[in-house]
């Protein structure tokens, strides 16, 4: 599924939509995205429109070896996905011979043209599957993140298991949602400079779920002052 | 009152001067109301102190007898301290903080707490002896209802409006290294040993500050506390919960916390997962059992010691004092300082005790056993201390009664590695002594708990890679002997009392149900209802054991305890159940379904729109012009793979060697009893890349389904399947002027039907959106296009669908239209016309099912089924009166037999009158037949069956054009 180019006489351009009720819609890389804008301490941000890349392949075969990450971590992309001016990647181990790949808005077709290309020098039997439009994702952003995760989900999200880049998927709010702990690092972020992200999580889940999720972060975060924000920073 | 009247008339006339470990803030002063009358309070002040500020010493009435009541324990146990504040009854009055314009008022009293009608009870008192319940409202039986309205006017318990707002009610998780359950010397000593030596620490207290019996002590204890504070404050590894209690320990360190008190949180249940759990609840002062023992004024030292040096509350005037401890000893010291004129301390110790206490609505005199009457408002008594085992039973362990310190003692032995105790519950000690083995106690949890990080760290797969492990130490950690102080027996002493306050269970009754044969402690407290009030036990158990000792002719450790089970304290029904987390699913046109007042269905986690308000017109639509129903909900398995085909052949009971790409085919899924599983159509999308369809309601099963048999029975198939159901918008368009509307939106594919027919597939672009899937199904018998859409463009091709066919008629069709357009085409729907006992021939799918394949999953069942015959058959039927709509599931009978049962019925506004689908015993499935359909008034009607399941063109001719 790639994002349309041409839009056909007898219709508007598309455009594409998250199942996230945007806040000041504006339309961006073809998607109607929110506008609004938080400086808050813990934020909650749409992140559907980014490109998501389902891959299948042997648990730890040549195709793990390319991706970088097995099952359980996630990093931000290998050598092997960056050919051909390709944004950087974020690839999650999400699954048992599963991944997940997130890159920046309107380029899951290039990213899953790479990955079928990266496949086939392998000889491995894998598929590639484009998940964009099947898949909600938000990014939590803030130091309170873990504390206001642990009242929607069970899973212990200390350092010592769920250090950054930790993947898993786990039920939150009682909805099968895989989490990324993703830190940020850019200028916001106090201790970037030595190395100290601030906390961040991505979640995400099916798409038809995406408001209930959304909604109950934020109900879970009420306590916490969390307030929504447009998109915090892409997957690259 | 202004402040200024407030603070000249001061809060009581009990109050006392500034002590040094007050925790009310006297700068400040509030107004609440008791009984609709004015009270003053200082911040800090719980509501019961703050009455007892004002000389109030009747509470409440108690439970059976409607007795007055004051305080015992002056703590959140207080037997006699149950009040209403507002809405909100039940309230544990001697714990929970006054506020400013709090409405506070007794239970269940009649006309007021002072001249309580009920109190006639204590006339007939020896009519409501044990078992009472038992004795009086057995028979006649149908006299129970109002047996039951009358004792409710006698509960002793608060009310609530059903008009009660619903407050904020949550859970968390926490997963501390050591969890530290008290938060009193030990307790505090161990949190900070555990923190210090590396562990996160969470420490709980029910008190609304840490420190124990510290908070009431002397200059001493109030030093210590202060440096344990600061200490613990300063450790940011140490989480604190006050206001909390453990209520229960579960396997594997489950650890239910309730925490109360939260800004904007009524009360939290913290689901804690400990990997180490340190028991330090100290201990709780038993009351003794002695006549009149429940008078107001009758209480414990430690609510003597609370009163005076937390609250600043002068306990009485005049009082005697029955001690047998040091705490006792401390407690007349801390009379006399307060200025109360201790007429006698009676010490226990040396064999005289209290004979009973007289008094109306509060103690006015009190008998020694020496003979000697002293007038007093004031008895305290320090008899001695339960240790409270209930977390530790809950962990395995079995406490032994040890008669030298008069209480019962855990074992340690019978715990597990990850449960430990420390403090009074262990034994007595200086403070030095208790601190220094809540310090051992503390490290050596922490050290228990680094070996299961450890072992985690290099387990699980989302550790860090390169994380270095912490070393463990394996040399476990020495803990200092603390053994229990010498006590002397102290439970009931010459006279009759109460034993359970909460239940009025007296001594006496409990003498007489051991009379009666209940001479088990655990069918005493059954037949009695000793121990089984709010405190559930914690100062009653030990006293009960003791008087069934004593009953009985046993001892105590003969006689046993009862069992303590979850929950420790009371919890809320809100704090249990939480927030309320009910997933729903929206498709990507959910906006736009609500936007035109589509009634909603509610179809599992799904919103559908049922219809937009006129399913017959909706129809009529769909057959005479074109209509477009969202049919997201359609469950998708994209399956890629060589051996795709394989598992088709396996999962379905039809065959799919060669179905070629772009081609479409239906299935059925059957289980291994051979009964219908699932249906839906399969399209080949290319060489190795098929797609399938499965059922809205059964889209999850399937995909376990197709998973379970790849991952256990065929691993060595090269498949892969990714559910892709909301990665799609499905719109179905349906009617004879969909090829229009579609062929308007459309590029890239060719709809004439020599390119593009019946049980086709295509991709192509809809609407300017490329990658759609557009297949030519249908299920309402129409030519139709099933398209599916990139879910995020889902709303874009709705809105382009609907603007483009304006001038063909299209309109929005909904899930009830869709179902008569379905019976009339005589589809039948699996769950709705098949049951769990269904199979395939049955559901009349004997033409599908290949008996000469290979194998299929239920292919043994099926081969039997076709064999034997005589199975029942899903048929059409139709009512002779077409003006009678049978409702659904109404039976089919014969010869007083149930021979059948209606499975779907509708009107159908295609052809005017009443249309069903049926299953029916063989013998009647024969075209033309004509059965007798029983309806829900009782009336039986005949209905035909029909040549066929279709009932509107059965040739199929509208679907192929």
């Amino acid at each position: 599924m790639s994002d349309p180019n041409t839009p056909t006489p007898n219709a508007p351009t598309p455009i594409a939509r998250s199942p996230i009720a945007p806040i000041n819609p504006r339309v961006e890389n073809g998607w109607e995205v929110s506008d609004a804008r938080s400086t808050a301490a813990l934020t909650i941000a749409d992140e559907t429109p980014l490109a998501k890349v389902a891959v299948r392949a042997p648990f730890a075969g040549a195709i793990a070896g390319l991706l970088g990450v097995g099952f359980g971590r996630a990093a931000r992309g290998p050598a092997s996905l960056q050919a051909d001016g390709l944004p950087e990647a974020l690839v999650v181990g999400s699954g048992p011979g599963e991944w997940l790949v997130l890159a920046a808005p309107g380029t899951s077709p290039a990213v899953r043209q790479r990955l079928e290309a990266l496949i086939a020098g392998t000889g491995e039997f894998a598929s590639v599957v484009d998940l964009t439009h099947g898949r909600a994702l938000m990014r939590l952003r803030g130091e309170d993140s873990p504390a206001m995760l642990a009242k929607v989900c069970a899973i212990d999200l200390s350092d010592d298991v769920v250090g950054n880049g930790a993947a898993f998927r786990s039920s939150v709010a009682r909805l099968v949602t895989d989490i990324v702990r993703d830190d940020c690092f850019d200028a916001r972020s106090a201790g970037a400079a030595r190395g100290d992200g601030v906390r961040s999580y991505l979640l995400h889940c099916e798409r038809s779920s995406g408001q209930y999720l959304f909604d109950a972060l934020l109900d879970a975060g009420a306590e916490f002052g969390i307030e929504v924000t447009g998109s915090v920073r892409a997957a690259g | 009152m202004t402040q200024e009247q407030i603070a000249l008339a001061g809060t009581g006339a009990m109050r006392l001067g500034r002590q040094e470990g007050e925790v009310i803030d006297r700068r400040r002063t509030i107004t609440f109301r008791w009984n609709g009358k004015q009270q003053l309070a200082h911040p800090g002040d719980t509501i019961a102190s703050a009455l007892a500020a004002a000389g109030e010493r009747v509470f409440s009435r108690s439970f059976k007898y409607h007795r007055p009541r004051g305080i015992l324990t002056a703590d959140h146990l207080d037997p006699g301290c149950q009040l209403q504040v507002g809405d909100e009854p039940n309230v544990r009055a001697a714990h929970r903080l006054v506020e400013a314009d709090m409405d506070v008022r007794s239970q269940n009293t009649w006309p007021s707490l002072r001249f309580d009608v009920k109190a006639a009870n204590g006339l007939v008192g020896r009519f409501l002896s044990a078992g009472f319940y038992y004795k009086t409202f057995i028979k006649p039986e149908r006299l129970w209802p109002v047996y039951e309205k009358v004792l409710r006017q006698f509960v002793h318990a608060g009310s609530i409006s059903p008009d009660t707002a619903h407050d904020y009610y949550d859970k968390r998780y926490a997963h501390p290294d050591v969890l530290v359950a008290g938060g009193g010397p030990a307790g505090m000593s161990a949190a900070l040993a555990a923190a210090r030596a590396g562990a996160t620490v969470l420490l709980v207290d029910e008190q609304g500050a840490l420190g124990g019996r510290l908070r009431w002590g002397g200059p001493a204890e109030l030093h210590e506390l202060h440096r344990l504070t600061a200490e613990i404050a300063a450790e940011p590894g140490i989480e604190v919960l006050t206001d909390s209690v453990v209520g229960g320990r579960f396997d594997d360190n489950w650890v239910a916390v309730v925490q109360r008190n939260l800004p904007n949180v009524v009360e939290r249940l913290v689901k804690v997962r400990a990997k180490s759990f340190v028991v330090a609840p100290g201990l709780i002062e038993r009351p003794y059992v002695f006549e009149g023992n429940d008078l107001p004024g009758v209480m414990l030292s430690t609510a003597a010691r609370r009163l005076i040096n937390l609250y600043a509350v002068k306990p009485g005037e005049r009082a005697v004092v029955l001690t047998a401890n040091p705490e006792g000893d401390g407690a007349v010291a801390d009379l006399q300082r307060a200025g109360v004129d201790v007429a006698a301390v009676v010490d226990a110790r040396h064999g005289t005790t209290v004979t009973r206490a007289r008094g109306r609505s509060g103690v006015q005199s009190v008998e020694l056993s020496d003979g000697r009457r002293i007038d007093a408002d004031l008895l305290v008594t320090a008899v001695g201390w339960t240790a409270p085992t209930s977390l530790l039973n809950m962990s395995g362990d079995k406490p032994v009664y040890d008669p030298r310190s008069a209480r019962f003692r855990p074992d340690p032995a019978r715990l597990p590695d990850t449960v430990l105790a420390t403090g009074r519950i262990v034994g007595d000690g200086s403070f030095s002594e208790i601190a220094a083995h809540g310090a051992a106690i503390g490290r050596e949890a922490a050290r228990r708990a680094a070996g299961i990080r450890a072992r985690w760290q290099t387990q699980v797969p989302t550790r860090t890679p390169g994380e270095p492990v912490a070393e463990v130490p394996a040399k476990p950690v020495e803990i200092p002997d603390l053994t229990p102080a010498a006590h002397p027996e102290l439970f009931r002493g010459h006279t009759h009392g109460f034993v359970d306050f909460s239940e009025d269970v007296s001594s006496k009754d409990l003498f007489t149900a051991v009379a009666e044969g209940y001479d088990s402690v655990e069918l005493v407290k059954r037949y009695t209802t000793v121990t089984m009030g709010p405190g559930q036990g914690k100062l009653e158990t030990v006293n009960a054991v003791a008087v069934v000792a004593e009953a009985t002719g046993r001892t105590i450790a003969e006689t046993g305890t009862t069992t303590w089970r979850p929950m420790y304290a009371p919890v809320t029904l809100g704090a249990l159940a939480g927030r309320i987390f009910e997933p729903v699913r929206h498709s990507p046109m959910q906006a736009w379904h609500e936007r035109q007042g589509a009634v909603p269905l509610v179809a599992g986690q799904w919103i559908r729109p049922e219809h937009y308000g006129d399913p017959a017109a909706e129809v009529r639509t769909v057959r005479n012009a074109v209509g477009i129903i969202d049919v997201t909900p359609i469950g998708k398995l994209d399956l890629r793979g060589p051996d795709v085909p394989e598992l088709l052949n396996l999962l379905y009971v039809n065959k799919w060697n060669n179905l070629g790409v772009g081609r479409v085919r239906y299935g059925v899924m059957c289980a291994e009893d051979g009964v219908v599983l699932d249906d839906g159509v399969t399209g080949r999308l290319g060489e190795q890349h098929y797609l399938m369809s499965t059922t809205s309601s059964g889209a999850g099963t399937v995909w376990e389904w197709v998973e379970n048999w790849l991952q256990t029975e065929h691993p060595d198939w090269q498949v892969h399947v990714t559910p892709v159901t909301t990665a799609y918008a499905s719109i179905n368009v349906a009617g004879p002027r969909s090829r229009e509307l579609v062929g308007r939106l459309a590029e890239g594919v060719d709809l004439s039907p020599e390119a593009f027919g019946y049980m086709n597939v295509r991709t192509g672009t809809v609407a300017g959106v490329p990658d759609c899937v557009l297949w030519r199904i249908g299920f309402t018998g129409e030519l139709s296009y099933e398209i599916h859409v990139p879910a995020a463009f889902g709303l874009h091709v709705w809105e382009a669908l609907m603007s483009a066919g304006a001038d063909l008629g299209v309109a929005p069709f909904g899930i009830e239209a869709q179902r008569i357009l379905r019976l009339e085409k005589g589809h039948f729907i699996v769950g709705q016309d098949t049951d769990g006992l269904t199979q395939a021939y049955t559901a009349g799918l004997g033409s599908l099912v290949k008996l000469d394949k290979q194998d299929f999953i239920g292919k043994p069942e099926l081969t039997w089924q076709a064999e034997r015959g005589g199975y029942p058959l899903l048929v059409g039927l139709q009512p002779i009166d077409g003006r009678i709509v049978p409702a659904e599931a109404s039976q089919i009978i014969a010869g007083g037999r149930i021979v059948g049962r209606i499975t779907s019925s509708r009107m159908s506004p295609t052809l005017g009158r009443s249309i069903c689908l049926g299953q029916v015993e063989a013998g009647l499935a024969k075209p033309g037949a004509v059965v007798t359909v029983r309806l829900i008034d009782g009336r039986n009607i005949p209905a035909a069956v029909t040549p066929q399941l279709a009932h509107v063109d059965p040739e199929g001719e509208r679907q192929r054009v």
